[in-house]
């Protein structure tokens, strides 16, 4: 019964978790850019040092980025297979038809493995170190000049955070109606294809009607309490930026530095 | 065959080898004999949830085991051993209203039979007979579980798995949010199943009265340990113990219980209005002879 280990907080007092949110989703989507600027064993081997460095500074056990890496396992097999497999270039070892095993493929297919263990390592950072609420007050944050084109920020920050706090309580219930429908005979994921298939109408019709009346409470418990909309609205918790942020903005520009200079070009 | 339930040391933690690990139970050995009423007490989060899946599978024992009705689980038991399981005990969750999905009442309710391999017509036959068992009226049976009221919802899908013929029915919190002349249809409703249709029942509740009432076996669980087992008149026979673990008297066990500090002495205590008016109607004779 674990839970899926994207979009899950870990609580804790490391330098990492107390970032600011904004610096953090800048720093990540930032960190993803600079990927596409590796291209050499030098290059990968420093954000592999940097990412496993940021992962040691949050003081969370390796085992659940290394779970957000099972977890995608079969879409890296299937991209490294076909970068190794569709590569031409450098020393033939294997060929049949279509499909060629050379060197140069399979250094594209490391290259490829690293970048999607990066990728995954630093949006998990992210999302265990960052309260889904800290993600949403972030993103809204930067999405402020956005206003300016008549974009609904605030309203699209709400549904991000609203949406955010149900994943838990949807998973959990679920659990609860697939238990239930378990009580009344059902297999999930046995038997024949159309079976499976079957099985999730009396699990997805439950699960509907329990988000929609949960829906309509939450929009009331909103409205009997004087919700109406973003206008005006004072935020309870406040976003501090710190010395510490600005220092690991400089951080990664100094990444930046150090890979434009170790790349080849 | 054994018909009864044993847990032997059983121990069950949640997301073992996580930071949100949790010994949710520890070191339970009991039995729970056939045909008998079982009430499962204890605070929120004592447990009692987690030992009830384990009496259909849904959780297996981290440590130790439990044999239902002659079948072992332990860890290892795989689940394709659990299929006669799941039709030998009938599962009731708190808020069962939540299982309900079909277009109508009748075939909401033979959903189970028809997954256990009966025909159409037979699941229907079913169907029917387990609708009057929960006392729901004829007219209700073609509509849509969702137009039903809360208490009749519930009745549905209390039918539903009666509707899997099990020997044992465990209830979690059954009455949760009904109104009170609800909940004493829907206890009732169980007394019947209980002495009629000879099922075993397992009953998690946090009303006491429901527990003098109708149980004939005590199970009381605090913080995921086997606390205490017993019939109700020994649990219930010493209010300081139950005060010190934080639980409570059933009403008429504490009406006594005041009548004794003002010095009406009743010796043992009364659990049901009916012991305790037969009591209090015998002292009163005495007092006029
Ligand atoms: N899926 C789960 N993951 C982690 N902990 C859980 C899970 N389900 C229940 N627990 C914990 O196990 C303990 C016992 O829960 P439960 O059996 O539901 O108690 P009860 O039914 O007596 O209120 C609680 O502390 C609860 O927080
Ligand atoms: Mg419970």
């Amino acid at each position: 019964m674990d839970r899926f280990i994207l979009g899950r907080y870990i609580n804790g007092d490391s330098l990492v978790h107390k970032l600011d949110a904004r610096d953090k989703l800048i720093i990540s989507m930032y960190f993803i850019v600079i990927i596409f600027l590796a291209n050499n064993w030098q290059t990968y081997s420093l954000l592999l040092v940097v990412v496993l460095g940021c992962v040691g500074l949050s003081r969370i056990n390796l085992g659940f980025f290394l779970k957000g890496v099972s977890a995608m396992i079969w879409l890296i097999i299937f991209t490294v297979l076909l970068q190794v497999f569709f590569t031409s270039g450098g020393t033939v070892y294997w060929h049949w038809g279509i499909l060629t095993l050379t060197h140069y493929g399979i250094v594209r297919g490391v290259y490829v493995f690293c970048r999607f263990v990066l990728i995954i390592f630093m949006s998990t950072l992210l999302t265990l170190t960052t309260s889904p609420l800290e993600i949403s007050d972030g993103l809204e944050s930067l999405m402020k000049p956005l206003k300016y084109v008549k974009v609904p920020v605030y309203e699209i920050a709400l549904m991000l955070s609203i949406a955010l706090r149900f994943v838990p309580t949807l998973m959990d219930e679920t659990q609860k109606i697939m238990n239930a429908q378990r009580s009344r005979g059902v297999n999930f994921g046995q038997g024949k294809l159309i079976d499976q298939i079957k099985a999730v109408i009396p699990l997805l019709i439950p699960l509907f009607v329990s988000a929609i009346n949960r829906a309509e409470d939450l929009a009331i418990a909103m409205e009997a309490r004087g919700y109406h909309g973003g206008e005006g609205r004072s935020k309870y918790r406040q976003q501090i930026w710190h010395l510490q942020d600005t220092l690991a903005l400089g951080l990664f520009a100094i990444v930046t530095v150090a890979l434009l200079f170790l790349r080849t070009w | 065959m054994v018909m009864s339930i044993t847990f032997e040391k059983l121990s069950y933690t949640y997301q073992t080898g996580t930071p949100f690990e949790h010994h949710a139970l520890q070191d339970i050995s009991l039995t729970i004999a056939d045909h008998s009423y079982t009430a499962i007490i204890g605070h929120t989060g004592s447990g009692k949830s987690t030992l009830l899946q384990h009496l259909n599978g849904l959780l297996k024992p981290t440590s130790g085991k439990l044999v239902v009705n002659g079948q072992m689980i332990d860890t290892k038991t795989k689940n394709k051993q659990l299929g006669d399981l799941r039709h030998e005990v009938g599962f009731v969750f708190q808020f069962p209203e939540a299982q309900l999905f079909e277009e109508t009442v009748l075939k909401d309710i033979s959903f189970g039979p028809k997954n256990l391999g009966k025909s159409e017509t037979e699941a229907l036959e079913i169907a029917r007979q387990k609708a009057k068992l929960v006392n729901l009226p004829d007219d209700v049976l073609e509509k849509s579980p969702f137009e039903l009221s809360g208490g009749q919802m519930r009745r549905v899908a209390i039918a539903g798995i009666l509707a899997m013929q099990p020997n044992i029915l465990v209830l979690d919190e059954p009455t949760a949010g009904l109104d009170p002349k609800g909940r004493i249809e829907m206890m009732e409703m169980f007394k019947q199943l209980y002495e009629k249709e000879k099922l075993t029942i397992i009953l998690v509740t946090h009303n006491m009265n429901d527990v003098a009432n109708y149980a004939d076996n005590v199970i009381v669980l605090e913080q995921g340990r086997l606390l205490r087992q017993g019939v109700p008149t020994e649990i219930f026979s010493n209010p300081e113990w139950l005060n010190k673990h934080h639980l409570g008297l059933p009403q008429t066990t504490a009406f006594a219980l005041k009548l004794q500090e003002r010095g009406i002495n009743l010796q043992e205590l009364p659990l049901t209005e009916k012991k305790l008016a037969q009591k209090l109607a015998a002292l009163l004779q005495r007092e006029v002879k």
